[in-house]
């Protein structure tokens, strides 16, 4: 055959090859049953606790307590934190760093990993600077923060006295459990929120007598001490 | 019929009775009894040079060079007088204290004046020239595994047995201190901090937006919470542990310790001590706060560390200041201890009721190396000053040749050298503590103690 004839072959297998796939129709899997597998065992979940709790490294809590600051960096934190109003707030992390259990590598110190009575004492320090600050930045600003834009207190504090009702704290309590333990207050032990309530309603109600120089009114300061409370929880710093 | 578990108990209860002295039912009686007993670790980090100051070599002998003016810059050494060692060369005379039998080397500086509040142990083998290691076996007893370390040290368990109610159970400042093992309480976690002034600084508080009985009920508050996830919990320890911490934080917390314990607070309640000292200058004002502290009844043991002993090169010059610094600051404080009346008990000094135990890594190389300096060598001597050990005393040897550990006394496991292990059960067998308690190895060695 002359090379001419072989192409025309080609050519005439190709069209009749193109023409038979396109006769054809689509394969259609059908899908699967939706009805759940069969069981053949079953097997209990063992989902108790095989180990004690332990201390949340202290460069895990480092970490969460920038980004609870609006994900600064611990220089900004920092300065932050001292403020330019002299208000003694916080000092530097140099000068925190071995009480809150970090290792230092200079001096063969190793990481702590129990908390003690001055790393607890530490804690309610950092905790408090935050608080403060973080309240001052959410509900003080002479421009006000957008609701999106607040960095713990996501709520308006009413400008008249507060009324000191539960129904009104819960909801606002609930946001701060979830920014700082990281589940519902309802999953909470039952305790917990009445708990907080007569923390937040004595601070409220004696504020003015402890504290008559302060820079919060007494709603503030409530909500105030109520960030401190979750900011130093054991919840926070143990898992 | 006993059982065989039964008959193992026994059989270790006896053989701590043989080895203490003490009965077990009479060991917790005793323990209550050292309610008022105070303690202070030192250690030199980096490993002395023993042969400057506890077991002094001033001749060439075996592999032994000894200090000499070639080596060592002798200009501040209150107790260097020269003696002959070779030619260019002159190494130190012995110092041997009035009324006592001690020899030292010019590195005790002015301690050598107080023979008669001294115990030294010489000969402590250490199996170990890692400075971690060394560091964790002399404050523990127990060599780290892995890494990690394998018991608790001392002043842990010193505290755990009577500082459990003091406001600050153990103070560690940069101490190899280590929380490890069962029987132990959540208070007596070594406060571990890198200097003094971070009590002050933790402790201090702002006014212009809160108030301390605000802050204190927050800590109430959580002292109940915690209290609360515990009942709730499958590993109550951590949490009732976190509970007793946040108490402890409120009492901390109307003592006003800002004012007493911050470094300027210090240097000027405690005059006597040595703050300009070229290299024992900063651990001076822990030794003030060991003082003050314990004055005022707040802790039960304080340890910190001396730096500066790591001298593998030209630095080795200055181990002898190094020395005689660290010393004259162990004398300070004995001084110190001296002049303050016991918090509790009337009519007694502080100095009868407090404990000083000074150890290291381990010691030096005995020969010179090539950079001028010495290396690690797994001997090691310690310092104890307490009125529970015979003073004026010096205990273990090493051999003349090579400076290595020489066999002291038959122990359980046969005649060998004193270790770190048995000064440590020792050290707590005086306060009617069972070593076992807390300690797998050493040995009560009752030739230290007073009868």
């Amino acid at each position: 055959m002359s090379t001419a004839a072989n192409t025309k072959y080609l050519l005439i297998c190709s069209v009749f090859s193109i023409a038979a796939c396109a006769a054809h129709s689509p394969e259609i899997v059908p899908a699967s049953s939706p009805e759940a597998l069969r069981v053949t065992a079953t097997t209990a979940a063992d989902t108790a606790p095989k180990e004690d709790l332990r201390m949340v490294p202290p460069e895990a809590y480092m970490r969460t307590y920038l980004t609870l600051f609006g994900g600064l960096v611990p220089v900004e934190a920092q300065k932050r934190a001292r403020g330019g109003d002299g208000a003694a707030l916080f000092d530097t992390w140099d000068d925190y760093v071995s009480a809150l259990g970090f290792p230092d590598y200079r001096l063969d110190v190793p990481r702590q990993t129990q908390t003690n009575a001055l790393m607890v004492a530490a804690f309610e320090r950092l905790g408090v600077a935050l608080c403060d600050r973080t309240l001052e930045h959410d509900l003080k600003s002479k421009k006000p923060v957008p609701m999106n834009q607040r960095l713990v207190f996501a709520f308006d504090i009413p400008r008249a006295p507060a009324s000191l009702d539960q129904k009104a704290f819960t909801p606002k309590f609930d946001l701060m459990h979830r920014t700082f333990l990281g589940y519902p207050a309802q999953l909470a032990p039952p305790d917990r929120e009445a708990r907080f309530f007569k923390l937040y309603s004595e601070t409220v109600a004696d504020h003015a007598k402890d504290d008559p120089k302060s820079r919060f009114s007494p709603e503030e300061e409530g909500w105030a001490t109520v960030c401190y409370a979750f900011v130093r929880h054991p919840e926070f710093h143990l898992y | 019929m006993p059982t065989r578990r039964t008959f193992l108990k026994m059989l270790s209860g006896g053989l701590v009775t043989a080895m203490t002295g003490l009965p077990r039912w009479a060991m917790a009686d005793v323990a209550t009894a050292q309610q008022s007993e105070f303690f202070i670790f030192i250690i030199a980090l980096g490993g002395w040079d023993v042969t400057l100051w506890a077991d002094p070599r001033n001749e060439m002998k075996g592999i032994v060079h000894p200090a000499s003016t070639a080596n060592t810059d002798t200009s501040q050494l209150k107790k260097w007088v020269d003696a002959p060692l070779a030619e260019g060369e002159k190494s130190f005379q012995l110092v041997r204290p009035k009324n006592s039998n001690l020899v030292f080397g010019p590195g005790i500086g002015e301690l050598a004046d107080m023979p008669d509040r001294i115990t030294v142990v010489n000969g402590l083998a250490m199996n170990t020239v890692a400075h971690p290691d060394g560091q964790v076996f002399s404050a523990t007893g127990r060599h780290p595994q892995g890494g990690r370390v394998a018991a608790s040290s001392i002043d842990t368990v010193l505290s755990n047995e009577f500082g459990r109610e003091q406001l600050l159970p153990t103070v560690s400042i940069r101490f190899p201190s280590a929380y490890v093992g069962d029987n132990l309480d959540r208070r007596v976690v070594p406060l571990a901090i890198d200097d003094v002034g971070a009590i002050a600084r933790t402790v201090s508080r702002a006014v212009q937006y809160d108030a301390s009985p605000e802050r204190d009920r927050v800590t109430a508050m959580l002292s109940e919470e915690a209290r609360d996830l515990a009942k709730r919990s499958t590993f109550p320890d951590v949490l009732e542990g976190m509970a007793l911490q946040y108490d402890a934080l409120r009492k901390m917390l109307t003592n006003n310790l800002q004012e007493v314990f911050s470094t300027q607070g210090l240097q000027k309640a405690h005059p006597e001590f040595n703050y300009k000292s070229r290299f024992a200058g900063g651990p001076a004002v822990n030794a003030a706060f060991a003082v003050e502290a314990m004055k005022r009844n707040l802790v039960r043991c304080v340890s910190f560390a001396v730096g500066g002993f790591d001298t593998h090169a030209n630095n080795y010059r200055f181990q002898a200041q190094t020395q005689q610094e660290l010393f004259e600051l162990v004398a300070a404080t004995i001084k110190s201890l001296d002049g303050v009346s016991h918090p509790t008990k009337q009519g007694s000094k502080l100095s009868d009721h407090t404990h000083i135990l000074v150890v290291s890594d381990f010691c030096r190389t005995p020969q010179i190396n090539l950079g001028m300096g010495r290396d690690h060598y797994p001997n090691n001597s310690a310092l104890v000053v307490s009125p529970k050990f015979k003073t004026n005393f010096v205990y273990g040897k090493t051999d003349v040749d090579q400076l290595l550990p020489a066999p002291v006394r038959k122990f359980t496991d046969g005649e060998r050298a004193i270790a770190p292990p048995d000064l440590l059960a020792t050290f707590v067998s005086a306060f009617g503590v069972d070593p076992r308690k807390y300690m797998r190895d050493g040995e009560n060695v009752t030739e230290l103690l007073k009868s």
